[in-house]
């Protein structure tokens, strides 16, 4: 904790001062709230309009959490199969790649036409967002597999599923985790892109009734609840993976330390 | 049987003659080492020792059975200690026998203990010095299921302190717990302290080119190595290793 104390005191006074430039060139040079408003008015936005956005956040809570498990299940999945089966790699990768050049936003409105309003097309693109960087960071987390331990494994005659199972798999843990972190903080950013095409509840939402009534504060105010998700997400992802991937870890701490 | 036979092995990898016709044989119980300049296809043999590799032509034989193209049928220690990291050292070392299909080791703390390893059993391996991996490692293909044992090169990475150190805890070791070894080294002075017999290769695409029985009895101690009789071999091994013989 002390550690972490001492690392993270540059990053937190960057930010200070950063709020302090903003704030004083908002006070210097007289900017309308509408136009850009001051750091301390967004704070006391965030403190008292609570009432009005609570009701939101769950939501978008809930749609992202959904979003991010479809897609890790089958960024996972989909990694393990081109993995494992011969010749589906060199097929697929490429044309992987290749759909990540559609952008997701131009998606959306067809995903709509096919699937309408409800939950289901606002799933398949935060699962779609969040598909990608899973499957390619476990893709290369397996392709990485020390050559030394693949080599004694053979030696000492494993089986294509004992070579996996004991060795890829837990080999490519930490790039599994790099993963879902990536696709954590996408999964609430591509939860708020959906539900500005349309939804009852959520933090898109309470962002679109803010912006077209000028209320840019509360616009504000929406973006900082986006951050403080994704960081959550992130954060949360960065404790199961301190339980999970042991012996990376408590490496990094001793050299640290 | 632990009786290891290899007859007339042929390998070509891509344009090269890597084995041009090799045999020899480890009897049971027995400590060959296998001497020969880097690169004389020594790792290519293990391969094909350990089914990793299809032989062009000849016959490997384990006690009566065949096991060209066969993987699981020795037990194989590294250069480098390959020990899994997310594995504690306990892990590590039974995971021979796991492979293998095995049930677990019951005597796997007893040897980590006379490993002097007994307190780490629950060590991660970025724990452990480099002697200790290297040893665990050991300890692991002593734990494997199979009774012939591959060394490939197992102390090179070592300092030369920690390197005579581990000679002489391998002989131990293997002196209480007997097995067939075919070890592969470049280092003269290892080969014959710790083996029965040495094998000299010649340059690719290798042959047998000559063999030695070491005399010395065991218990073998450190100080064998400064003896007239050691120097004597490891003379006439050096000059047979120089001499141009093609």
């Amino acid at each position: 904790m002390k550690q972490a104390l001492r690392h993270s005191w540059k990053p937190a006074a960057l930010i200070v001062l950063l709020m302090a430039v903003w704030e004083a060139a908002v006070r210097l040079f007289d900017m309308p709230a509408w136009l850009l408003p001051a750091p301390s008015a967004v704070w006391t936005e965030l403190l008292n309009d609570w009432p009005s956005y609570s009701g939101h956040i769950g939501s978008t809570i809930t749609l992202a959490l959904g979003g991010f498990l479809i897609g890790s299940a089958v960024g996972l999945l989909a990694a393990t199969v081109l993995h494992l089966v011969p010749g589906f790699r060199e097929a697929l990768y490429p044309l992987m790649i290749l759909t990540q050049n559609i952008p997701v936003i131009v998606l959306a409105p067809l995903l709509v036409i096919w699937f309408g309003f409800g939950a289901t097309p606002k799933l398949m693109i935060i699962a779609l967002v969040c598909f990608f960087p899973i499957a390619v960071s476990v893709l290369d987390g397996f392709r990485q597999t020390d050559d030394d331990l693949m080599h004694y494994m053979k030696m000492a005659g494993a089986s294509r599923g004992q070579i996996f199972r004991k060795l890829e798999w837990p080999h490519a843990l930490p790039s599994v985790f790099s993963g879902l972190k990536i696709a954590a903080t996408y999964s609430v950013m591509g939860a708020v892109i959906t539900e500005w095409l349309g939804a009852k509840k959520g933090i898109g939402v309470y962002m679109t009734l803010a912006s077209s009534s000028f209320r840019t504060t509360n616009v504000f105010v929406a973006i900082f609840l986006v951050m403080a998700l994704s960081l959550l997400f992130f954060g949360l992802i960065r404790l199961i993976e301190d339980r999970t991937v042991i012996w990376k870890t408590k490496g990094r701490r001793e050299r640290n330390g | 049987m632990a009786e290891l036979a290899v007859h007339d092995l042929h390998k070509k990898l891509g344009q090269t003659d890597v084995l041009g016709g090799l045999s020899f044989r480890v009897g049971d119980g027995e400590f060959v080492s296998i001497l020969g300049p880097s690169g004389s296809g020594k790792s290519t043999l293990f391969q094909l020792i350990g089914g990793l590799l299809e032989p062009d032509g000849g016959e490997i034989r384990l006690g009566e059975q065949p096991i060209r193209g066969r993987r699981g049928m020795i037990s194989y220690m590294p250069q480098r200690p390959s020990l899994l990291p997310w594995r504690t050292v306990l892990d590590n070392v039974r995971l021979g026998a796991e492979i293998a299909g095995a049930p677990d080791p019951p005597d796997a703390i007893d040897m980590l203990d006379k490993a002097g390893l007994g307190g780490y059993a629950d060590a991660y391996p970025h724990q452990l010095s480099g002697g200790m991996q290297q040893r665990t490692a050991f300890i692991r293909s002593l734990l494997s299921p199979q009774d012939f044992i591959c060394l490939d090169e197992p102390f090179s990475a070592l300092d030369e302190f920690t390197r005579a150190e581990m000679q002489q805890w391998l002989l131990s070791l293997w002196e209480e717990n007997p097995r067939s070894i075919l070890f592969v080294t470049h280092n003269i002075e290892e080969a014959i302290y710790l083996s029965d017999r040495i094998l000299i290769l010649t340059d690719k695409p290798a042959q047998l080119l000559s063999e030695y029985h070491v005399p010395f009895r065991r218990p073998r101690t450190p100080d064998l190595i400064l003896s007239e009789e050691f120097l004597d071999i490891r003379r006439q091994i050096a000059r047979q290793l120089t001499a141009p013989h093609r």
